[in-house]
């Protein structure tokens, strides 16, 4: 082989070695990931616009000048205020009832501490204006939009130099975000963890590739290997878009009761219900998932019924760290984080699989 | 109507918008909850706008919704212009 086939438009844009992406809640799994060649981005959706820019500080000490991502959720549409007391007075009877069975066959304690609802303001226009105007001012080298449009953005960010990357579950999304500018496209498919879309990763990546033109397409769903890398380049993507993979690594500051969880998991160790947020999400297997998929449980409620519902078992079982009843996001490739890695060997492990995967397939071993 | 908190934001009105049957993809907050998930609404645009922010932001009013997230109980919502594709 005599071009190196990791070395994509990808790498070419933003000045590294390898096509590989970590999204992360975790700095130190960034600057790890950045330093070993990748590209890494850190999800600051439920942060403070201070907390934020503290975190792009911090990183770009550990990193220098190498390229690194911050992502926001920003909003497609805005639903009404509310008040927490009368939502929860909308839960119907039944279902506090169900709930109430689940803790009393399972055992589970009151949470430690009150229930906090997973409150974090409320996420709306305002507070992602908030949050992006930080990384603007920040300059932030890549912006990155996990959920909604950044289009209107864009012009904004390029003239501070910043590159904007849009996760798109839909392909006319993607149309849309690439005429408005934007540096990178993520395509994201069924397999991901958390609330995904419908649309498998085999089939969303080729469709936006078709139409994306000279943007990078990175694969996002279900990545966690080499092969999975080389598939995804063979489809036409220019990287790979990964967030299971680093929760186990060494760096990560995940519960070790999840990162052993994610080591034990295959891809059957996940469920696509509704039973926690009332959309669907993919989440690991639990007590909570188990009971809500009884042929004779109630239909879980929809949004922001469910979640209130669920945020008593979720706060207990992470309070009292109890492993038969956490949760947490996998993606359906968990079955390959098999082991307890430093960042930095991740990544080299990776590639490695990867070239030898494309060396199997053209039979050159150089 | 859907009402939001919406500071040192600019109202309008766009005729040519007005009446136009549309779908919004992308997603938004889970209500009381630090979770956000895809949301698809599809409805009527009033043609009422709000621009939030410089460089402006800008979302369109959807009444008369004809899809909507289950437990989703109000009858209008307001949609990021980006997001919003006519139908």
């Amino acid at each position: 082989m005599t071009k190196d086939p990791l070395h994509t438009k990808f790498c070419e844009m933003m000045g590294i070695e390898f096509p590989i992406l970590a999204f992360t809640h975790c700095k130190d799994v960034v600057s790890a990931v950045v330093n070993a060649g990748g590209f890494a981005v850190l999800g600051e959706a439920m942060n403070t616009p201070e907390v934020i820019a503290a975190d792009i500080k911090w990183i770009r000490e550990k990193v220098g000048d190498k390229p690194f991502g911050v992502d926001l959720v920003l909003p497609s549409t805005a639903p009404p205020a509310a008040d927490l007391n009368e939502l929860l007075a909308g839960i119907p009877q039944s279902h506090r009832d169900f709930a109430a069975e689940i803790k009393k066959k399972y055992e589970i304690p009151d949470p430690k501490e009150e229930v906090d609802l997973h409150q974090w303001g409320g996420l709306n226009q305002e507070i992602s204006r908030a949050q992006l105007d930080v990384i603007l001012e920040e300059r932030a080298p890549v912006f990155v939009s996990g959920l909604g449009s950044p289009a209107f953005i864009v012009e904004a960010a390029h003239e501070r130099g910043i590159k904007v990357f849009g996760l798109v579950g839909k392909t006319r999304q993607a149309q849309r975000e690439i005429k408005a500018g934007v540096d990178v496209i993520i395509a994201q498919g069924y397999d991901a963890a958390g609330h995904t879309g419908p649309i498998g990763t085999f089939s969303i990546v080729p469709e936006v590739v078709a139409i994306a033109g000279d943007t990078p397409v990175i694969a996002a769903g279900g990545i966690t290997s080499g092969r999975h890398l080389a598939a995804a380049l063979c489809l036409g993507a220019a990287g790979v878009w990964t967030g299971t993979l680093w929760l186990a690594s060494r760096e990560s500051d995940s519960d070790m009761i999840i990162k052993e969880k994610l080591l034990a998991a295959h891809s059957d160790s996940t469920v696509y219900s509704t039973c926690v947020s009332g959309f669907p999400m993919r989440i690991t297997k639990c007590a909570w998932t188990k009971e809500w998929s009884r042929p004779d449980a109630p239909r879980p409620l929809g949004s922001p019924y469910q979640m209130l519902l669920s945020a008593d078992y979720i706060q207990a079982a992470n309070d009292h760290r109890r492993e038969d009843l956490m949760m947490e996001a996998f993606g359906q490739g968990a079955s390959f984080v098999t082991s307890m890695k430093p960042a930095r060997q991740i990544v080299f492990d990776m590639v490695e699989e990867a070239l030898a995967t494309f060396e199997d397939l053209t039979g050159d071993d150089e | 109507m859907a009402e939001q908190r919406w500071i040192n934001a600019v109202r309008g009105f766009d005729p040519e918008m007005a009446g136009k049957q549309a779908e919004c993809d992308g997603g938004g907050p889970v209500v009381g909850t630090r979770l956000a998930s895809r949301q698809e609404f599809s409805g009527v645009l009033s043609g009422e706008y709000m621009d939030h922010g410089d460089p402006p932001w800008r979302w369109y009013l959807m009444v008369d919704l004809q899809r909507k997230p289950a437990g989703y109980e109000q009858d209008s919502v307001w949609c990021e212009s980006n997001s919003i594709f006519l139908v």
